[in-house]
């Protein structure tokens, strides 16, 4: 091959490279400019989301007793009257074994959990108030907090202190460490 | 005369006929033979369909479990699959809140928390995006759970122990890419996938994973994503559990900590032998499993066989496959198909003559990490004897002196 076209040829591969994403763009700010501007309202109408500090739990409240009323119409056919599970209903114990509630790190996942899921046939139909007395209902029941007249909103259900939260730990491989997961 | 004629000539076929078997005998010229009559024309091609379909005669389907239809899956026919593409009807599928078929052009993806200019891209907009395919199995953390403590029966196959594992080659968008059209803040380090299905499935996954490999995905085996599959968008983090590749996505939240959604404390999470439970243990380990033979199979009598099955890696490629008859006493180096793809079912195939002797078979991986499959007693010692989650134990299946093949634990 001559001098000459071997210089052509790294020209052509060079330009090859250069095509690659990392150069499409002069300058940095330059984008691809896909999509439209997410509107805050439009944002809050998905941000249903929770954090483990109670951030993003809405307003209302709830007692056990009105847990007990929606649990027995709404979920006591697939968990069983006493938490115990239906199996041919494919809904697991909710005080023993591998879905006990007793067992979570957060009463946050709780309210998520069931505010997204539950039930499991029409979920995203209970209202606030439903939930948190849903979730007052359940944490008397399984023990975690004995208390037939335990009322629960954003503030109160933030400061729950789970049992079993110290039993949680760190898998090394996900490269956080304890802290960072705080 | 015309009567006679026919008779004549009726009399001259037969002369010919037994003329012709006595012909047999001798080398025949070709012109005597009496060819096989072909097949009937079978289906038109009208008939063919829109949307081709395996003959009525191939086996290999799909084993369904689920109380309520709405949660739960069915497994990959993994004794029946060749080479490492799982077809998109095939692959395995677990499910939260049942199944939702979401038109691509109601269906959008919100982005916003911890970024610049949170947006809203519909799937024209994803689709725009130079786009990448690649290989990629996909495992659900729960393959295998069943087997843990002891194995399940005798005759537990293959599909029932590993068919929640399956391969594609997806299509999608790196979403490195979409995010540095939003501006990634330096204080987010994870990031929350969320479905549109009715149970909002919702995982927390690290940032470090999203930059290096995460895609969207929108297509599987050359076609649209199926809707089992999260058509028509689902998120695909190579190599970590099934079910932090969320299915028909529709929000990603940038955050500096993990949400610890329900899913991945309650379900996702393994137990440790001192009681503590390990959350966000992502990685699909080093595994590998012999699909062929396996439990409920029949061995027709001693003599050649091909011994085969996949393997694969969360964290790389398979390296090697190792295949031991003697229930792991000895091991011999099987042969790999290549070319091997990162994070993908590999196909491993060794030759071996049976002596008709009761045999355990089995198959150990070792990644490109150097991370080498555990056996059970190794698993338990890792993880916990009553642990559910991310069983990558060695699969040991008995050949019985008749032939049969049995599901059994081998240390
Ligand atoms: C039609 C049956 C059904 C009904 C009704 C139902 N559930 Fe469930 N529930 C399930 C199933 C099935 C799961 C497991 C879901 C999964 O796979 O993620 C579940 C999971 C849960 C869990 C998490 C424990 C676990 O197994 O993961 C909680 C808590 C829960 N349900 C609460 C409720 C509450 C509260 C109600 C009433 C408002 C309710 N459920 C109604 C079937 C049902």
């Amino acid at each position: 091959m001559s001098a000459h076209k071997t210089l052509k040829l790294i020209g052509f591969v060079s330009i090859a490279i250069s095509l690659s994403f990392g150069a499409l763009f002069a300058s940095a700010q330059e984008k691809f400019g896909f999509g439209k501007p997410a509107h805050p309202d439009e944002i809050a109408r998905y941000n249903s989301d929770i954090h483990t500090d109670g951030s993003g739990l809405p307003d209302g409240s709830g007692d056990v007793a009105l847990g007990a009323e929606i649990y027995e119409y709404q979920c006591a056919l697939c968990h069983g009257e006493e938490l115990e599970g239906v199996p041919e209903m494919g809904a697991n114990s909710l005080h023993e074994g591998r879905r006990d509630i007793k067992k979570l790190p957060y009463a946050s996942s709780l309210f998520d959990f069931i505010r997204r899921a539950m039930p499991l046939t029409d979920p995203g139909t209970l209202s606030n108030d439903e939930t948190y007395g849903l979730v007052a209902f359940l944490l008397n029941e399984t023990g975690v907090i004995k208390d037939d007249n335990l009322t629960l909103d954003a503030k109160s259900l933030a400061a729950i202190k789970m049992p079993n939260r110290q039993n949680f730990i760190i898998d090394p491989a996900s490269r956080f460490t304890a802290e960072d997961l705080q | 005369m015309t009567q006679v004629n026919k008779t004549n000539r009726r009399r001259f076929l037969q002369a010919s006929l037994a003329s012709s078997a006595a012909l047999l005998a001798k080398p025949a010229s070709a012109q005597e033979v009496v060819l096989q009559p072909a097949r009937s024309t079978g289906r038109t091609i009208f008939e063919a369909g829109e949307y081709g379909m395996p003959s009525e005669f191939a086996t290999g389907s799909r084993l369904i479990g689920s109380a309520n239809g709405l949660h739960g899956g069915a497994r990959t026919p993994l004794s029946e699959s060749h080479g490492i593409i799982t077809p998109s009807g095939l692959h395995f599928e677990v499910h939260h809140g049942g199944v939702p078929d979401i038109p691509p052009h109601e269906h959008k993806l919100l982005i916003h928390g911890m970024v610049d200019n949170p947006k809203i891209f519909t799937m024209e907009d994803i689709m725009r995006f130079p786009s990448v395919s690649r290989i990629h199995f996909l495992e659900c953390s729960g393959n295998g759970e069943q087997e843990w403590s002891s194995p399940s029966s005798p005759t537990t196959t293959v599909q029932q122990s590993h068919g929640l594992t399956s391969c594609s080659e997806w299509t999608g968008v790196p979403l490195k890419m979409v995010l540095d059209e939003l501006g990634i803040k330096t204080e987010a380090k994870w990031l929350l996938a969320e479905g549109d299905d009715s149970s909002r499935m919702g995982r927390s996954i690290p940032m470090w994973k999203v930059i290096d490999d995460a895609f969207l995905v929108y297509a599987q085996n050359g076609e649209f994503l199926r809707p089992e599959q999260g058509f028509p968008l689902r998120l695909l983090v190579p190599g970590f559990e099934g079910n932090m590749n969320v299915k028909w996505l529709h929000r990603l939240e940038l955050s500096d900590k993990p949400w610890w959604t329900h899913q991945e404390v309650a379900r996702y999470s393994d137990p440790r032998p001192n009681g503590k439970k390990v959350v966000f243990s992502f990685y699909m380990d080093a595994k590998s499993v012999i699909t062929s033979p396996s439990s409920t199979m029949t061995l027709n009598g001693p003599g050649f066989y091909e011994i085969t099955g996949i393997a694969w890696s969360g964290r790389g490629k398979v390296a090697k496959v190792d295949v031991s008859t003697d229930g792991g006493a000895t091991w011999q180096e099987a042969n790999l198909q290549t070319p091997i793809f990162n994070k993908a079912h590999t196909r491993f195939r060794l030759p071996w003559m049976w002596d008709g002797k009761e045999a355990t078979l089995q198959s150990r991986t070792t990644d490109d990490t150097g991370y080498v499959q555990p056996n059970y007693e190794q698993l338990y010692a890792l993880q916990s004897p009553i642990g559910m989650m991310h069983n990558h134990a060695i699969q040991s299946w008995r050949v019985q002196q008749d032939g049969t093949v049995i599901n059994v634990h081998h240390v």
